[in-house]
């Protein structure tokens, strides 16, 4: 009786740290990326066909894995103050296109690379950094992953590769837009860029 | 590092000239060159933010995130750092842009392009390491002069075991066995560390994007790239343009995405190199 309490106890300890590591950010980026990782390794999806499947799966996983509310307010900045709320609403839609439209093919040419969860590092109160290392036959490239923690889950808000913060590249660029510009004017360019002018 | 040692004379007298003028034509102006700020432009309405949301348990209410967006930016959260770059030869950066994006599309992707059809991938690996070990001299003295000692001693060490045991610098033998990796440092990126700011950005024909700093640290570096010593000067070039074409084979398709995914290709572009040469400084 006394063997099995404390085997209780001993099973509490060990599995408690473990269950609370789960919801790490680093565990999270590790899951949602080995995802990506399994859906472009399934051999079953080949082809055109196969590729376009791939696709459909990553961008549902990326649905999970990024928080584009955060990432469009981030990008913006102060000037995400400017758009009303309709506005802010199409704005992240047509961000979220661009960035899928942008990565896809990228993700997809993937072949074998490794990828390596380094560690996370706080940020501040509630943004960690998740540093992860694509090795390549050539060279390393790190790519590290920005996540807040939103409803008890931690959702990538930015990406940093070899340095360059993605939602600071972003926010350079529609900063000098909106120097001159409207919000509409903005949005009117970002629906080109998407083709749904 | 793609100058013989001549041009880069001529190009380290050009620029003493232009950083002069431009020293006191920047700090004469309102607009002086804003290096490397924080953006502060917060809104006023600090005391009207619920106190909510800085606790803890603001996290399950998703109520006030989506409602009160416009008060969003009072959290610190928000505080996002911006980098920026004086532009002040922006004509002649918008056209070394335009030059260097036709130049990209007409020669050297193409040449790459043939060049890694016929030269297998692991062969010009090869030659990527062979010049890599060629200019340790350059990470050798910029690694002393950052006092990274121990980074030093890894590139000498990096230098002799590649040398031999790596045949003259084709394989990286020394990461493969000895686990030492590179640490690439530049002479501007010593210049960074000593707190020297970018100056302002410009883009080089054939070169691509640098700034007042980096440029000077391109020229000091050029003069410890044994390359720049071969003579004639024809053939230092032409050993220069074949590391360039050998070096592009590995990143066909990068700037075409990168063109892809932006909004304004130049300032994303102009952004991207800061960002990383922030990155590389800090390092």
């Amino acid at each position: 009786m006394k063997k099995r309490a404390a085997g209780f106890i001993l099973i509490f300890l060990f599995v408690n740290p473990l269950f609370l590591r789960a919801d790490a950010p680093l565990e999270t980026v590790k899951r949602q990326v080995n995802k990506v990782l399994d859906v472009l390794r399934d051999p079953a999806l080949k082809g055109k066909a196969g590729e376009e499947k791939k696709k459909a799966k990553i961008r549902s996983i990326s649905e999970e894995m990024f928080d584009f509310l955060e990432l469009s307010r981030r990008t913006l900045g102060p000037n995400w103050r400017k758009f009303n709320e309709v506005q802010q609403k199409e704005f992240i839609d047509l961000y979220k296109s661009i960035l899928e439209d942008a990565y896809i093919d990228k993700i997809v040419a993937y072949r074998d690379e490794k990828v390596v969860f380094n560690d996370e590092k706080k940020l501040t109160g509630k943004t960690f950094e998740v540093r992860t290392t694509i090795v390549t036959k050539r060279a390393d490239i790190p790519i590290n992953y920005r996540v807040i923690l939103e409803d008890g889950e931690w959702k990538v808000y930015d990406v940093v590769i070899e340095g360059v913060s993605l939602i600071n590249n972003y926010r350079s660029q529609f900063r000098e837009i909106l120097l001159n510009n409207t919000p509409d004017a903005l949005l009117d360019k970002l629906r080109k860029k998407v083709g749904k002018a | 590092m793609k100058f013989t040692r001549y041009s880069s004379i001529v190009l380290l007298c050009f620029f003493l000239f232009w950083s002069n003028a431009f020293a006191t034509s920047l700090s004469a102006g309102p607009e002086t060159s804003i290096e490397e700020k924080t953006e502060t432009e917060m809104p006023s309405s600090n005391e009207e933010r619920p106190e909510t949301l800085e606790s803890p348990g603001s996290l399950e209410m998703s109520e006030p995130e989506k409602t009160e967006v416009t008060n969003e930016f009072a959290d610190e959260e928000y505080v996002e750092e911006i980098l920026e770059i004086a532009d002040p030869l922006y004509p002649w950066n918008k056209a070394m842009y335009h030059f260097n994006d036709k130049f990209y599309f007409w020669f050297l992707k193409p040449v790459s392009r043939g060049y890694s059809a016929v030269v297998p991938e692991d062969l010009r690996i090869a030659v990527s390491n062979f010049f890599h070990n060629l200019t340790t001299p350059i990470r050798l003295i910029n690694n002393v002069l950052q006092l990274k000692f121990k980074n030093a001693g890894n590139e000498l060490l990096r230098f002799s075991y590649n040398s031999t045991i790596g045949i003259g610098g084709l394989i990286d033998a020394a990461k493969i066995h000895l686990k030492i990796r590179r640490s690439d440092e530049d002479f501007g990126q010593t210049l960074g560390s000593y707190g020297m700011g970018h100056g302002f950005y410009i883009i080089w024909p054939f070169i691509g994007p640098s700034s007042m700093r980096d440029t000077v640290g391109t020229i000091g570096d050029g003069f410890l790239n044994p390359v720049n010593y071969v003579r004639p000067v024809e053939t230092a070039v032409g050993i220069h343009a074949y590391d360039e074409v050998n070096d592009t084979s590995f990143h066909i398709g990068e700037y075409e995405d990168l063109k892809k995914s932006a909004i304004d290709p130049y300032i994303s572009i102009r952004d991207a190199y800061i960002q990383h040469r922030k990155k590389k400084v800090e390092e």
